[in-house]
Order: structure tokens, then sequence, then C-alpha cells
């Protein structure tokens, strides 16, 4: 195996710092994905802190939250 | 007429009913039900084929389209077989959705990694190795003591998963199939990780308390 010394970078920083409580697992998310997406288009102030937090920290689930909105709000 | 209206204006909540209770059923309509569950759910795959195709940049117009149907086909096996927790929360199509965009992004994510090595490094590159004296100053404090808090706060598994998956920029569900676990546990190890980071930076004054406007 070629091991390497990562760099830790600015925005590697910013990552790890982050502060991820209260804590929302991604099978949660995935649970409430559906619904929090449906409450945000309908109403864009929607507020859910525990999956804004786990959005912001996870890029897969954030990826995956901004897909199904464009899906719901595509016309394709 | 609210906004879900008028971007599913095709959903009626009744014959979304028929039509999840037909999905189980024998015959002609559980077969039926089962094409228009396979079409939404290819057009979910589709899509985020194409939302994610730079990750692929190899990948001709048949590669994402098989893709996108291995990972429709997938998902079909996933919804059928979380059909009766489906409780209505959204619509059924949203619900189904969801899987579509998920089993994709996976599939995307470990095509574009599928020749990648994964190193899993425990230790960072020191500064004295960063390029001039300049970077040096620039990184400044927090940067040292962030290096400091990560050799000697986290145990090896969490260094090893939080330089992978923030430093090294691995792909979540990469990561969890070349260890043998799931993302739900890597996000949980990520998220002690980072509660050990902070506590240790904000003991030692490098890191202040978030105000509540700073929060999302």
């Amino acid at each position: 195996m070629n091991h390497h010394e990562p760099r830790l970078t600015a925005a590697a920083i910013d990552g790890l710092l982050l502060d991820t409580s209260p804590y929302l697992s991604c099978d949660d998310c995935f649970d409430q994905i559906d619904t929090y997406v449906e409450r945000l288009l309908a109403d864009p102030e929607h507020r859910d802190l525990p999956m804004q937090v786990h959005l912001r920290a996870c890029g897969a689930c954030a990826e995956e939250a901004e897909a199904l909105l464009e899906l719901l709000t595509s016309g394709e | 007429m609210s906004v879900m209206d008028r971007v599913m204006p095709d959903v009626d909540p009744a014959s979304q009913e028929a039509w999840v209770g037909e999905l189980t059923a024998p015959g002609p309509a559980g077969h039926a039900a089962q094409e228009h569950l396979f079409d939404l759910l290819l057009r979910a795959t589709r899509h985020q084929v194409g939302r994610l195709r730079h990750q692929v940049p190899g990948a001709g117009t048949a590669d994402l389209e098989d893709l996108a149907q291995q990972a429709a086909a997938d998902a079909m096996i996933a919804v059928l077989g979380k059909l009766d927790t489906f409780e209505g929360r959204s619509r059924f199509s949203t619900w189904v959705y969801k899987f579509g965009v998920l089993h994709a992004g996976v599939a995307v994510r470990r095509q574009a990694w599928r020749h990648r090595e994964v190193s899993l490094p425990d230790t960072l590159e020191p500064r004295d190795r960063l390029p001039t004296p300049e970077a040096l100053v620039q990184a400044g404090d927090l940067h040292r003591a962030v290096e400091v808090a990560i050799m000697h706060e986290l145990t090896p598994h969490q260094r090893r998963v939080t330089l992978a998956l923030l430093v090294d920029q691995v792909p979540v569900d990469v990561l969890a199939a070349r260890l043998g676990t799931n993302r739900n546990a890597l996000y949980k190890t990520l998220h002690d990780a980072r509660q050990r980071l902070r506590a240790c930076l904000l003991a030692s004054g490098h890191l202040e308390e978030p105000s509540e406007r700073s929060k999302p």
C-alpha cells in the first residue's frame, strides 16, 4: 500500500471543527429527508435544526437532499 | 394551490394509495404498478447520475445509462423491501425518489473511486514540510493546535476516518465499502472526533463557543 501523509488545509480545518450538535445519524436523515424537502418546498422558512446541522456536516446526505429538491421542482 | 401541488400536479393521494396497494398485488395489476415504480426510480437515478457525471469523466452516455438502470434496479429492491415502513408522511413518489437518489449517488461515487487507492493515513504531513516559510506563518496558531489535537485527542480509528473523509476527501460510501462498515457508523465516528477536537480547542482558547446567530 502506498502510504502518504495528508496536508491540513484551511477548508479541512473548517470541516474538522464543525459543531455537529444536535446529533442526527445518516439513517435518521434518510428517514426524514422526503418529509423535510416537501416541507421546505411548501414553506422556505421551515426550520429543522438537527436536519440542517446534519446536512451542513454530511456531504453525501446534503448532495442527496439537493438532488431530491431538484427532482421535485424540475419539470423534466 | 400549494407549492407541492404545483411542482407535482399529477399526484392524487387516492390513486397514489391504490398504487401502493397494487405494488404487492399478484397478476397484471401488480406488474403494472411495479413498472410504474421502476419508471419513477429511473427518473430519479438518471437525474442523480446526470448531476454527478463530472465524477466519472471517462464514462460515456451508455455507461451512465447502465449506472442509472442498475441503480434503479437496486433501489427497486430496497423500496419493495421497505414498503411496509412507508407511513404517508410524504408523498409516496417523494419517498420513492429518495431511494433512487441514494442508490445512484452511491453507484457513481463507487464507480469514480473503483481504481483509486484509499490509503488511510493516521498521521499528517508535518508543518515543517509545508512549501514556504510564509505558508507556515499564515497557517497560524489554530492550524498547529488542530494538528496537535488530531494526533493526541483522537483514537487511531477516529484519526484514520477523519483524515480520509475530511482531508483526503474520500467519499463516505467508498470508505464504508473499503472498511466493511456503513455511512451511519462513519458519520458517528466523525461526529465523535469533531466533538473531541472542539472540546480540546475550546479548552485551549483556540475556539469560541458559537453564538446563537452563527447556528444554521
